[in-house]
């Protein structure tokens, strides 16, 4: 009875210290692994105005200013016309809430495409539209990025992508 | 290794670690709890497992680390729910089982493109609004504890509070990377909308005398305006705006100002005034009865603990000794169970988790995702910080979920969209792109 219950106690301390040295050694292996992919390169989100202004003065032709689309055919829009791209996304649809609106191009869906500068260029994707998005001819399955003079078609609309 | 190997290793350690926990307890508590204890570390396993299926093919880039990480606080908090009440592990273990299917929902649902989410944002907001009212309507609210946050269907209860907050994150993260750029300038009509859902929110929170909420409210607010515009001069009128309104509800609402009083000075030598029973007697045995309780409890553990399973939690005649010892107040038996070394283990797990969160942030390359993994993450930090730090003695005690770890239906349903909600955002920055 008694060489039972000091059994049962050397059989807890040994779980206790398992568990114990178990749970550091799970916490160990990730920050361990964990400590090697935190060198990545990257910008920093949080700037005050003043610090943005100064960068984008100093950096003109940095990330932020990214090119432009220009209209090469469309039912709805006027060919030769353009539009500067920002950091900010555009959207292109038959739709008024898009950024470029395509009303009169009946191969457009509400919202078909969308046009986003990320940190590593400008990229194009499809956002479930009807007839699809397609870049140099060939459709869109998944995000891709633009290289300067390629054509995005949305619809009827022919898009020019130049920096 | 692929990161989803990665992830399949972690959760074998987490199954082992389950494994062990709950064969402490049983072999402990031969008398009372039975075999179906080691019943509970396979299930559990086969759960996990289930969840990284569905996290292998929906989000195949995502961080491998947070889906162990949380397996591993909802096994620990499991088996101490085990040890204290094991029928209420069984209905957690049930909890559990519709979490993890809401968390492969989520998954599924946004796999896609989670931000179209954030074209919703006044919905989200409205929504954020809509739950936290839900229990003070007259039919479906509950009120436990003297605070009015349950709504129950049958007998199925839900806090919506644990969703609103995820709601509202969304709206901010919405709101904020539209508005960032006005908002810096500091151009007062921008912040009317912002002001405004969340103002109606802490007015219900406050309302409802829901003050761990509040506060977890007001945290993330601030982080996520700060992280948005990068003023500190917004953190800073903020805090002062908290503090003076601090002191004001002190100063008028009596049981904010028993809840300092209970955190200045548990311990008193001669008989005070209690306002439960209506007599004399030492704070230690009336307000702050479990708060006290609790500092003993962990003092008790020392440095190495008790060991799971044989943690004290009854008096000699048998009724417990802390109230809500399996909610709220989980880490307190956790702490006496682990020792001083298992629970720093446990907050360390804690403060892994929110490091990868942020890293989650800093690499997603769009604002919303920034602001939705920022906000998320230190939602998490906060609400961990607010109930340990009030059992600690650090901060007035307020009653809120230990993340992940406590007894809870809806708070471990929540945790997990939240968990759903990082997993997709890493997956979309760590996704390769093809040039």
């Amino acid at each position: 009875m008694t060489l039972a219950s000091i059994a049962v106690e050397e059989l807890l301390l040994v779980l206790k210290i398992a568990f114990v040295v178990l749970l550091y050694l799970f916490i160990w292996r990730i920050v361990r692994t964990a400590s090697k992919d935190l060198r990545v390169p990257q910008e920093s989100f949080i700037l005050a105005p003043s610090q943005a202004n100064e960068l984008g003065a100093v950096r003109d032709v940095g990330p932020r200013n990214v090119g432009r689309l220009v209209v090469v055919s469309s039912p709805t829009l006027e060919p030769g016309e353009g539009r500067m791209l920002d950091s900010a996304p555009i959207t292109v649809g038959r739709g008024p809430q898009n950024d470029v609106t395509l009303d009169g191009d009946d191969y457009a869906s509400a919202k078909h495409a969308r046009i986003e500068p990320r940190r590593d260029g400008v990229w194009v994707e499809d956002v479930g539209s009807t007839n699809g998005t397609y870049l140099n001819g060939i459709k869109l399955t998944r995000p891709r990025k633009l290289t300067p003079g390629d054509v995005v078609r949305v619809g009827e609309t022919e898009l020019r992508y130049e920096s | 290794m692929s990161l989803r190997n990665r992830e399949l290793l972690n959760l074998v350690v987490v199954g082992a670690l389950t494994a062990l926990g709950f064969a402490s307890v049983y072999i402990a508590r031969q008398s009372v709890v039975s075999t179906a204890s080691l019943s509970y570390a396979a299930f559990f396993f086969a759960l996990y497992l289930v969840a990284h299926l569905v996290a292998r093919y929906a989000v195949p880039y995502a961080d491998p680390y947070l889906l162990p990480m949380a397996a591993l606080l909802t096994a620990i908090g499991l088996t101490e729910i085990y040890r204290i009440r094991p029928g209420d592990a069984f209905r957690q273990a049930v909890w559990i089982i519709i979490a993890v299917a809401v968390f492969a929902g989520t998954l599924w649902a946004l796999r896609r493109d989670y931000r179209r989410l954030e074209s919703y944002k006044y919905i989200f907001g409205l929504t954020a609004i809509g739950l936290l009212i839900l229990p003070a309507l007259p039919g479906i609210g509950t009120t436990v504890n003297g605070a009015r946050l349950w709504i129950h269907f049958g007998s199925l209860q839900f806090q919506p509070g644990e969703i609103a907050k995820l709601c509202l994150i969304v709206f901010l993260a919405g709101y904020l990377r539209e508005k960032r750029e006005v908002l810096a300038q500091g151009r007062l009509k921008d912040f009317g909308p912002l002001l405004l859902i969340w103002g109606g929110a802490m007015l219900v929170l406050v309302e409802t005398n829901d003050l761990g909420s509040a506060l977890l409210y007001f945290g993330i607010f601030l982080a996520m305006l700060y992280v948005a515009t990068g003023r500190l001069l917004f953190t800073g009128i903020g805090l002062a705006l908290f503090l003076a309104g601090s002191y004001f509800v002190y100063t008028q609402v009596a049981h904010v100002h028993e809840r300092v009083t209970i955190w200045l000075h548990p311990w008193t030598d001669q008989k005070v005034y209690c306002a439960l029973t209506g007599h004399m007697a030492l704070r230690q045995d009336c307000g702050s009865y479990q708060l006290v309780k609790s500092l003993y409890s962990i003092a008790s553990g020392g440095f190495g603990g008790t060991g799971l399973g044989k943690e004290t939690i009854e008096t000699t005649q048998g009724h417990p000794l802390i109230p809500s010892l399996n909610t709220d107040f989980i880490y307190s038996a956790l702490a006496q169970g682990l020792g001083l070394i298992g629970i720093s283990a446990l907050i360390l797990l804690f403060m892994v988790f929110v490091l990868r969160g942020m890293r989650i942030a800093l690499l997603a390359d769009d604002g919303f995702s920034k602001l939705a993994g920022a906000g998320l993450t230190f939602g998490f930090a906060l609400q961990t910080f607010i109930i340990v730090g009030g059992i600690l003695r650090i901060i007035p005690l307020t009653g809120i979920t230990f993340p992940f770890v406590s007894y809870g239906g809806s708070s471990v349903v929540a945790n997990f969209v939240l968990l759903a909600g990082l997993l997709l955002i890493s997956n979309r920055a760590n996704a390769p792109r093809e040039a």
